[in-house]
C-alpha cells in the first residue's frame, strides 16, 4: 500500500488525501450538521468523477452525536445514487479504533486512516490566532503591581510576554495614563487600574482563548475527580486555575466548592495541546454554547513566561491574575472582589 | 422477566434453603448486582427472571447442591420445565445432558433459582455438568470459564448467604467475551434477540455505570482487586488474561448495532430507572477502558 499523506494539489474540492482508489475527505473537530452534509456532498461529487473509487468522510473528534450523523446519512442515503452511496462512508472515533457509517472500514483502510491521522498532527489540537498582546502586557502590569514587585523594564516585559520592543512601546503608550516611568525608564501602575481592568474582564474569554468542555455522559466528574487525574498526566504547561487557585493564594476565600474545574494552558506557539483533555475524561466534548454547564475551562496563557507557581503532587498553579480573571469569567463577583481586595496592595485602592 | 425486589428474593432464598448451606450460597448476576446498588431501597427493582446461586467452594458444592435442592421440593418449590426438560433427569441420564437444578418458589412464576458452581481446577475453562442425585430426580450442576471469580472475596448480607462483588462479576463477563460471538439469547429481551456477549459486556458497561454513581472514581480502585482475584484463582495464566481483559469491549464500543443491543439490555435491567443513551453508554465502556482495564492491561506486560 501507498504511504498515507495529504494530497498537495487537491484534484476535488474536499478531498484531502487519494491513496489507491481511496478517496479520503478530512474533517476535524466538526460541530455542526451542515459542515457534515457539505463534507459528503463534496466527496459523492468526486465519487461520481471516480467510478472505481471508495469515498471516506473521516471526522476526527468530531461532537455531532453518532445517532445524527445516522440520521444524516440516512438522508443522503435517500437522495444519492445507489452506486456513488455503495462506494462512500463515515468514518468516526479514534485513529486506532474507527467506527464507519454504514459499515467500519477494512483493515488496510482504517491503517491508511490512521497514518492520516497522525500526519495532520497532535489529536485535539487546536490551531491559534495572533496573541493579543495589548492584553497580555496589561496583564503582567497588573500582575506585578498586585504582587508588589515593583518597577519593570521594557525588556522583562517584551520577554515575559513573547512579542517585540515596539509592540510593548505600543502598549505602554497607549496605558501611559496609568503609569509610572522611572528615571532608569522601568515604568509600573500608578495604582490599580480599575476601569482599564474593568475593561480586561470584559474581553478576558476572547482575548485568552477560553475553551469549554461539557460532560456528555450523564454523569459529570468532580473538579476533585478531574485534579485527581490531572495529577497523573504530567504535564508541564498546564496549572490549576479557577475557584481552586484563587484557593491556593488566598485560603479563606468564601466558597465551598465549585461545579468546574478551571485550567490553564501555556501555548506560546500557534497550536494549543488539547490531548490531555480525552485522559482527564473521555466524556468531557467541547461546547460553544454559554448556557451549557462545563465541567472543564481552559484559558490559554499565549505569553512566553507563563508564570505559573510550581505546586505540589505535579500540579502547578496559574499566576494569581489568571485566577482572579476566572472568577470573573465564572460570574463569581463577589468572590472576584475578595480575591482582588486580599493582595496587600489593593489595600485603599477601590 | 419480572420485576422483582432483590431484598425480598434473597430474604426468600436464604429462607429456604438449610441453615448450614447458606454459607455455601453466593447470589451472582443481576440480582446481586441490584442488592449491592440498591438493596436498600424497597422502591426499586430488578427485571430478571433467575437468581443465580454459586455453590462454593467446589469441595463442598455437590453435598450442598443435594441438600438445598432436597429443601427446595421439601417445601414445595416447583421444577421449572422448559422446551427440553419437562421432568428432572434420572440416573441413565448423560451427565452434560442432565437439567439445571432450576425451581420457581411455591405460587411465584416470576423468577426461579438456578444452583451453579466453580470450576473444578484453573485450567478448567469449558462448561462441566456434575451429578446431583436427589430424590426428585437428577440434576447438573453446571460450571463454566471465569465463575471462580466471582466467588472470591463475596459480600455477606445480613440474610446469611453472600452476593458476588459487582466488580468482579463484570470481570469474569470481560474475559468471558474476548469478542462479541454471534450466539444469541435463548429467549427474547423485551421482543428483541440479542447477542449473549452484548448482554454480558452490557451488564459490564450497567456494573460500571452504577458504580460510578455511587463513587465517581470507584473505577479507579478496579484493578488492584482484579489483578489480586486473577492471581488467586488462576495462578498459572493470570498475566495472559490480564493482557486479553478489554478485547471484546473495545469491539463493543466501536460496533453501533451490538452497543445498542447492550443498551437494550441495560434499559430493561439493571438500569431501568434511569435508562442511558447508546452514546452516554459508550463514554461509560471508555472510562471503564481509562480507569480500569488499561491499567490492568498494562501492569501485565
Amino acid at each position: 500500500m501507498k504511504n498515507a499523506k495529504f494530497v498537495g494539489e487537491r484534484k476535488f474540492a474536499g478531498v484531502d488525501a487519494e491513496i489507491g482508489n481511496r478517496l479520503i475527505a478530512m474533517k476535524p473537530r466538526v460541530a455542526a450538521l451542515r459542515s457534515v452534509r457539505v463534507a459528503l456532498m463534496q466527496l459523492a461529487y468526486a465519487l461520481a468523477e471516480r467510478p472505481a473509487s471508495a469515498g471516506f468522510l473521516v471526522l476526527p473528534d468530531v461532537s455531532v452525536t453518532p445517532e445524527r450523523l445516522r440520521d444524516e446519512w440516512r438522508l443522503a442515503s435517500s437522495v444519492l445514487r445507489s452506486d456513488v452511496l455503495n462506494r462512500l462512508s463515515i468514518c468516526t472515533g479514534e485513529a486506532e479504533h474507527l467506527v464507519g457509517i454504514p459499515q467500519d472500514p477494512d483493515t488496510e483502510t482504517q491503517r491508511a486512516i490512521s497514518d492520516l491521522i497522525a500526519a495532520a498532527g497532535p489529536r485535539a489540537s487546536l490551531s491559534l490566532a495572533r496573541p493579543e498582546y495589548p492584553f497580555t502586557v496589561m496583564e503582567l502590569l497588573v500582575h506585578q503591581w498586585l504582587l508588589g514587585k515593583g518597577p519593570m523594564t521594557t525588556k522583562w516585559l517584551m520577554e515575559t510576554a513573547g512579542c517585540s520592543y515596539p509592540t510593548v512601546a505600543t502598549v505602554l503608550r497607549r496605558f501611559e495614563h496609568c503609569l509610572v516611568r522611572h528615571s532608569d525608564r522601568r515604568v509600573q501602575l500608578r495604582a490599580f487600574p480599575k476601569e482599564e481592568w474593568a475593561r480586561l474582564v470584559a474581553v478576558s474569554e476572547k482575548a485568552r482563548g477560553t475553551v469549554r468542555f461539557a460532560d456528555r455522559s450523564g454523569q459529570p466528574r468532580s473538579p476533585d475527580s478531574l485534579l485527581l487525574r490531572l495529577q497523573h498526566q504530567d504535564r508541564k504547561d498546564i496549572a490549576i486555575g479557577g475557584v481552586v487557585g484563587a484557593r491556593h493564594y488566598h485560603p479563606r476565600l468564601d466558597i465551598i466548592g465549585s461545579p468546574r474545574l478551571d485550567i490553564s494552558l501555556h501555548c506560546p506557539g500557534k497550536t494549543a495541546d488539547m490531548s490531555f483533555i480525552e485522559k482527564l475524561d473521555p466524556a468531557l466534548a467541547r461546547t460553544e454554547k454559554r448556557d451549557e454547564p462545563a465541567s472543564v475551562i481552559v484559558h490559554l496563557v499565549r505569553r512566553a513566561d507563563p508564570l505559573f507557581q510550581t505546586g505540589e503532587a505535579g500540579l502547578a498553579w496559574a499566576d494569581p491574575v489568571e485566577c482572579l480573571f476566572d472568577l470573573h469569567e465564572a460570574r463569581l463577583e463577589p468572590q472576584a472582589r475578595e480575591f482582588l481586595n486580599s493582595f496587600p496592595t489593593m489595600k485603599d485602592q477601590m | 422477566m419480572r420485576l422483582v425486589s432483590p431484598a425480598t428474593v434473597l430474604k426468600q432464598i436464604a429462607a429456604a434453603v438449610p441453615e448450614d448451606c447458606r454459607e455455601n450460597i453466593i447470589i451472582i448476576g443481576s440480582l446481586a448486582a441490584g442488592y449491592h446498588f440498591f438493596g436498600d431501597n424497597a422502591s426499586l427493582m430488578v427485571r430478571t427472571k433467575d437468581a443465580d446461586c454459586l455453590l462454593s467452594p467446589r469441595i463442598e458444592a455437590i453435598s450442598a447442591g443435594v441438600a438445598v435442592t432436597e429443601r427446595l421440593f421439601q417445601r414445595n418449590w416447583q421444577f421449572r420445565p422448559d422446551a427440553k426438560w419437562s421432568t428432572p433427569g434420572n440416573e441413565s441420564t448423560p451427565d452434560d445432558q442432565l437439567p439445571a437444578v432450576r425451581l420457581n418458589p411455591p405460587g411465584v412464576p416470576d423468577w426461579f433459582i438456578e444452583l451453579l458452581t466453580v470450576p473444578e481446577s484453573p485450567s478448567d475453562m469449558n462448561k462441566r455438568w456434575v451429578r446431583l442425585a436427589t430424590s426428585a430426580g437428577h440434576f447438573g450442576l453446571c460450571s463454566f470459564g471465569f465463575l471462580s471469580l466471582t466467588n472470591y472475596q463475596p459480600i455477606s448480607t445480613p440474610f446469611g448467604i453472600a452476593i458476588a462483588r459487582p466488580e468482579l462479576m463484570a470481570l469474569a463477563n470481560l474475559l468471558e467475551h474476548p469478542e462479541i460471538r454471534a450466539e444469541t439469547m435463548s429467549g427474547l429481551i423485551a421482543t428483541r434477540e440479542i447477542k449473549r456477549s452484548n448482554k454480558d459486556l452490557g451488564r459490564v458497561l450497567a456494573i460500571a455505570r452504577l458504580s460510578v454513581s455511587r463513587n465517581e472514581d470507584a473505577l479507579l480502585d478496579w484493578p488492584a482487586i482484579w489483578q489480586e482475584a486473577m492471581q488467586a484463582r488462576f495462578p498459572d495464566n493470570w498475566r495472559s488474561f490480564m493482557g486479553r481483559t478489554g478485547a471484546g469491549l473495545r469491539q463493543l464500543l466501536n460496533r453501533p448495532n451490538d452497543l445498542d443491543e447492550a443498551r437494550h439490555t441495560c434499559e430493561h435491567g439493571l438500569l431501568a430507572s434511569a435508562p442511558p443513551t447508546s452514546e452516554q453508554l459508550r463514554l461509560v465502556g471508555l472510562r471503564l477502558l481509562q480507569d480500569a482495564i488499561e491499567p490492568l492491561e498494562r501492569s501485565g506486560r
